[in-house]
């Protein structure tokens, strides 16, 4: 049983991966980068655990305890808040393809063209974009 | 690529990598019998080097302050990124205040949800000053306060509706918190070296252990850290909600063709 939580990890990380590369919707994907990111959460907790381990806050327990490994929660700390603020700006990302190619689907995603790229432009270019589909 | 395709590289990546996923994961510690030794070093000597008790914190905002510095600034990258990539589109212009995009209903809310809101608002509020504040001592720090900060001006939301959240949460006060929150913590860095110090040394008295007081410098850090969390998700959510204003355009023409 030893090795179950790194098991788990990499069966979160797999099945992640699996849910990327089939999926037919941005959000799905980004939801999936989330599956693949929470292994890392697991892998790391499950690296730093020390069986009757305490929390490493030496507040109720005199230092000297013996306790999990403090390094790896700090690393799942600053994990959990960067890849909230990534999931964000992945979801914009996200409602920018869908403006631009109307669509949520990876695989019609389109290369973007030039000219559309400025801020002025982008309603001309849009309706543009627009009759050429249409045609 | 076609689905097909892609599935079939993905079992091939698969194949190729697992022996060595495999090989690793049989080549780890036991699960629950040792830690490493560097987190077994600073359980051991920081409760005394550094007067804290909660060795996160002393880790992210001491031993290794200088990464979570480089994390701070991811943090601010993805949201700039994030407020860029959305204003930019929308423009500047009327950001200052509400607006609703045309044909939407206001779902009026009942007594019960505003009453339970202006109930819970406050006591988050001060439920993340205390863990913030706590940072040292119980288990807490400017991350986990920041974002319950952050959620505490949701409950604004939920209770008083858009309108009332944008008169109570001003997006340029969001961009000073932000932003001055990530300058707070690379000043932390640099004022050391002023007096002669090494980059990030805790010149500040360390204080007593277990107090709320302890810790030094790393007081200073939280508190940017917590300014910049509570500034950047706060804005993180005002800028999604503003993209169901009425845009400039009449109607945006990328939208009839999804």
């Amino acid at each position: 049983m030893s090795v179950l939580p790194y098991a788990v990890a990499a069966w979160l990380f797999g099945i992640g991966l699996y849910g990327i590369a089939t999926s037919r919707n941005f959000i799905h994907l980004v939801g999936c980068l989330g599956v693949c990111q929470s292994a890392t959460y697991v892998l790391l907790l499950g690296l730093g655990y020390r069986w009757g381990g305490i929390a490493p806050i030496f507040y109720d327990h005199p230092p000297g305890t013996p306790a999990v490994d403090p390094v790896m929660q700090a690393l799942v700390l600053t994990d959990i808040v960067v890849g909230a603020t990534l999931t964000a700006l992945l979801l914009v990302l996200t409602i920018q393809a869908h403006k631009r190619g109307g669509s949520l689907d990876p695989e019609k995603l389109r290369p973007m063209r030039a000219g559309g790229t400025s801020g002025r432009g982008q309603g001309a270019s849009r309706v543009s974009d627009r009759e050429q589909s249409t045609s | 690529m076609s689905p097909r395709v892609r599935i079939a590289l993905l079992a091939l990546a698969a194949l190729v990598l697992l022996p060595g996923a495999a090989e690793v994961i049989a080549g780890l510690p036991p699960f629950g019998s040792t830690i490493a030794q560097y987190g077994e070093r600073i359980n051991a000597i920081t409760p005394e080097a550094r007067h804290v008790a909660n060795m996160v914190s002393a880790i992210n905002f001491d031993l290794r302050g200088l990464d979570t510095l480089g994390e701070e600034f991811m943090l601010l990258a993805a949201i700039t990124g994030t407020v860029v990539l959305l204003r930019g589109r929308r423009g500047e212009g009327n950001t200052g205040h509400a607006m609703r995009r045309p044909g939407r209903a206001v779902i009026p809310r009942s007594e019960a949800v505003i009453l339970a809101c202006r109930i819970a608002g406050p006591l988050t509020a001060l439920f993340g000053l205390y863990v913030v504040l706590h940072a040292t001592v119980t288990p807490g720090g400017g991350f986990q306060g920041g974002v319950i900060l952050a959620s505490g001006t949701l409950l604004i939301y939920l209770g008083e509706g858009y309108a009332g959240w944008r008169q109570a949460i001003h997006s340029h006060w969001l961009d000073a918190l932000e932003g001055g929150g990530a300058l707070l913590f690379a000043l932390c860095g640099l004022v050391p070296m002023l007096t002669g110090a090494a980059f990030m040394q805790n010149i500040l008295p360390l204080g007593t252990f277990r107090d709320l007081f302890s810790g030094g410098l790393m007081l200073v850090e939280n508190l940017g850290v917590a300014l910049a969390v509570t500034g950047g998700f706060t804005q993180l959510f005002l800028e999604f909600m503003e993209e169901t204003r009425a845009a400039d355009e009449a109607e945006e023409p990328g939208e009839e063709s999804a």
